[in-house]
């Protein structure tokens, strides 16, 4: 019985090694041919005979990626710093307060999320014409600032709340405010990192809208900056600027991952979401 | 300190109809709550007895009436600003902060000093003998601390009124008698005027100075303790306050050769005695209920010299608690209990002669439900 056992979990494991490294196989490649000189990239080995930085060189003399790092950095972090507030202010109003119409604005917003940003890309854009923020950073954040599905996950994480923590909050002097930021805030952190790692993570890997309103090289984001440098002709045709571009838009998720890591999978399972 | 007044105090739920008596949560309630009494409102579950409290919290709108502390109108005050303190059933501790930041939070949204705000901690603290915990967490205490920490953040204001939402509900027996003698010091101790909302009738009885009794939103009663288990004024309270409940017999009064309440079955005839009230008189023929307290009825053969009975029944259960015994009786569909001292055990099955106390039976108007005797 217990020979069998074991026997299970080699064979689990070797199931699992084996999906592993079909993952992780490319991501390698990736870091590998970025170092690679352009001669030996076609080549499919995983690691380069001669590594050298030569790739990571030639992309930042050709394309103002480091001023594209910062810019991302921003609009993502203002981006998740608005979802936040304005998430947990609506979420709270939907789970704790009674008003008129409580109901169906909650499924209004359950619906929104149901709409793929394709379809409000034109009214998006002709929006920010008519308001004069094309190529600006609002035209970048504002679309964003006010998400359907950290409304969504506030409202679960209040609705967990007792109601009784509010009202000894408002006995004890809080306003509505002062309830949400210093009494239910700490008592969801679980849902804060959720929604600040998913809204982060989507917004950094947003392209499709920064081409869209963005024109001006400056105020390109890094996907942006890196798309147009990949698929425009920028790089010469060469293999291994394009993979080096790509391999600096992955770190800093990366490096968030390795902080994260135990939040990131706590989210992903919680929400039952890919992003 | 302060004297709370309630003035036909309703609550309508919206999308309720005004006119719809029954919809309201509350229905015109009016008492007032004097300077250092310990008032306990208690209810069947339902009764609307939290929702008056959250009401004067400032936490539940006010549809109808005024209230009012000191004789100052405080309806539309934020809950912050009415100087009221609440303790809730469970607990509602900040689950982030110490205990310390829990007994403080308030004192330092009111902008106190840090050394205001430490000095009150502390005398706090020593006050309910929990030095030794303010730097935990709640989650790692006891339900006894815990609820020692709320009522500690709830003193620390020095607050005109108490409120308390059932706060020893999630506590077990043992520690909830405990600490219905440690909220009796406190009173004693802080002098303040409290409210309290409890289901159970044992905190009613032994913690309030009066005691009013809710049911469906409405006010049954307003006494002492002693008054409402003596003389209740309805059908409801008679039947709420006291365990084991109430005996109560239908039935009606007949005069033959004096006056005599006679049970539907014809199983029990009661002499009214040689005075009977004219009030009493009036409902002669008439379908009435009585209402007896288990130890007003006893067994013939428990007295020494002889007694008339009132009637014989057949006994159905009996419950030997140790300082008192509980005999059960089948009365046609009804059951009777009786409460004797600790005597020699009953046998199941058996017939016994019983005597009413007279003098201690209450009639009830069948259909008002009103006591018909409470000031005869």
């Amino acid at each position: 019985m217990k020979e069998s056992f074991s026997l299970q979990k080699l064979l689990l494991y070797a199931v699992l090694l084996i999906a592993a490294l079909t993952f992780i196989y490319p991501f390698i490649w990736m870091i590998g041919a970025s170092l690679a000189p352009e001669s030996e990239i076609g080549k499919m080995n995983l690691w380069p005979s001669q590594p050298g930085l030569g790739n990571f060189r030639s992309m930042i003399e050709k394309i103002p990626i480091g001023h594209s790092l910062i810019n991302s950095l921003i609009v993502a972090t203002l981006i998740t710093a608005l979802v936040m507030l304005t998430g947990s202010m609506v979420g709270y109003a939907l789970a704790k307060m009674r008003f008129r119409g409580r109901q169906i604005i909650f499924y209004i917003i359950v619906f929104t999320m149901s709409l793929p940003f394709q379809i409000t890309l034109i009214p998006n854009y002709i929006t920010m014409v008519n308001l004069h923020l094309v190529d600006t950073f609002l035209a970048l954040i504002l679309p964003f600032a006010v998400s359907a599905f950290a409304i969504l996950m506030f409202r679960q994480a209040f609705q967990g709340l007792p109601q009784a923590l509010i009202d000894a909050a408002r006995l004890d002097g809080c306003n509505e405010l002062q309830i949400i930021f210093r009494i239910l805030w700490p008592n969801i952190k679980p849902t804060l990192v959720t929604v600040a790692i998913l809204t982060f993570i989507g917004s950094w890997n947003e392209v499709l809208w920064p081409l869209i309103v963005i024109r001006d090289e400056q105020l390109m984001t890094m996907p942006q900056l890196v798309t147009l440098f990949a698929v425009g002709g920028r790089a010469d045709a060469q293999l291994g600027v394009k993979i080096a571009a790509a391999v600096l838009l992955a770190l800093p998720v990366m490096i968030a991952f390795l902080f994260f890591q135990r939040h990131f999978i706590q989210s992903m399972a919680s929400t039952g979401l890919k992003d | 300190m302060a004297e709370v007044s309630l003035e036909h105090i309703s609550k309508i739920y919206p999308g309720n109809k005004k006119e719809d008596r029954t919809s309201k949560a509350i229905d015109d309630i009016s008492f007032t709550v004097h300077d250092k009494e310990f008032m306990v409102i208690v209810g069947p579950s339902g009764c609307g007895k939290s929702t008056l409290l959250r009401m004067i919290a400032g936490l539940e709108e006010i549809s109808e009436g005024t209230l009012a502390i000191d004789g100052k109108k405080i309806n539309d005050l934020a809950p912050s600003n009415r100087d009221i303190a609440m303790v809730f059933q469970n607990y509602a501790l900040y689950p982030h902060m110490t205990v310390y930041d829990n007994m403080a939070f308030g004192l330092r949204l009111k902008h106190f000093s840090k050394s205001q705000i430490k000095e009150s901690v502390m005398q706090t603290a020593q006050l309910l003998e929990m030095e030794e915990v303010l730097d935990r967490k709640p989650k790692t205490l006891s339900g006894g601390q815990r609820q020692r920490v709320a009522i500690g953040r709830a003193i620390i204001r020095r607050p005109k009124v108490f409120l308390f939402d059932e706060p020893l509900s999630n506590l077990d027996a043992k520690l909830r008698s405990q600490m219905r003698i440690e909220l009796q010091k406190l009173h004693r101790g802080i002098n303040a005027t409290m409210i309290y909302v409890t289901h159970d009738q044992t905190e009613a009885m032994t913690l309030g100075n009066r005691i009013a009794v809710l049911n469906k939103g409405k006010l049954m009663q307003l006494d002492t303790p002693l008054n409402l288990y003596n003389k209740p004024s309805n059908r409801f309270v008679a039947g709420f306050i006291g365990s084991p409940t109430m005996n109560f017999l239908k039935g009606h009064i007949k005069n033959h050769d004096g006056y005599y309440f006679v049970h539907e079955s014809e199983q029990c005839k009661i002499s009214l005695g040689p005075t009977v009230p004219p009030a009493l008189k009036n409902y002669t023929g008439e379908l009435l209920q009585i209402g007896i307290r288990p130890e007003h009825i006893i067994l013939c053969e428990d007295e020494s010299n002889d007694t008339i009975a009132d009637c014989t029944l057949q006994v159905t259960a009996y419950e030997n608690m140790g300082n008192e015994q509980l005999v059960y009786f089948s009365l046609a569909n009804n059951t009777l209990i009786i409460r004797r001292r600790p005597r020699d055990s009953v046998d199941v099955g058996t017939e016994k002669e019983i005597r009413f106390v007279r003098d201690k039976i209450i009639y009830i108007d069948e259909k008002s439900g009103e006591v018909i005797n409470n000031d005869l």
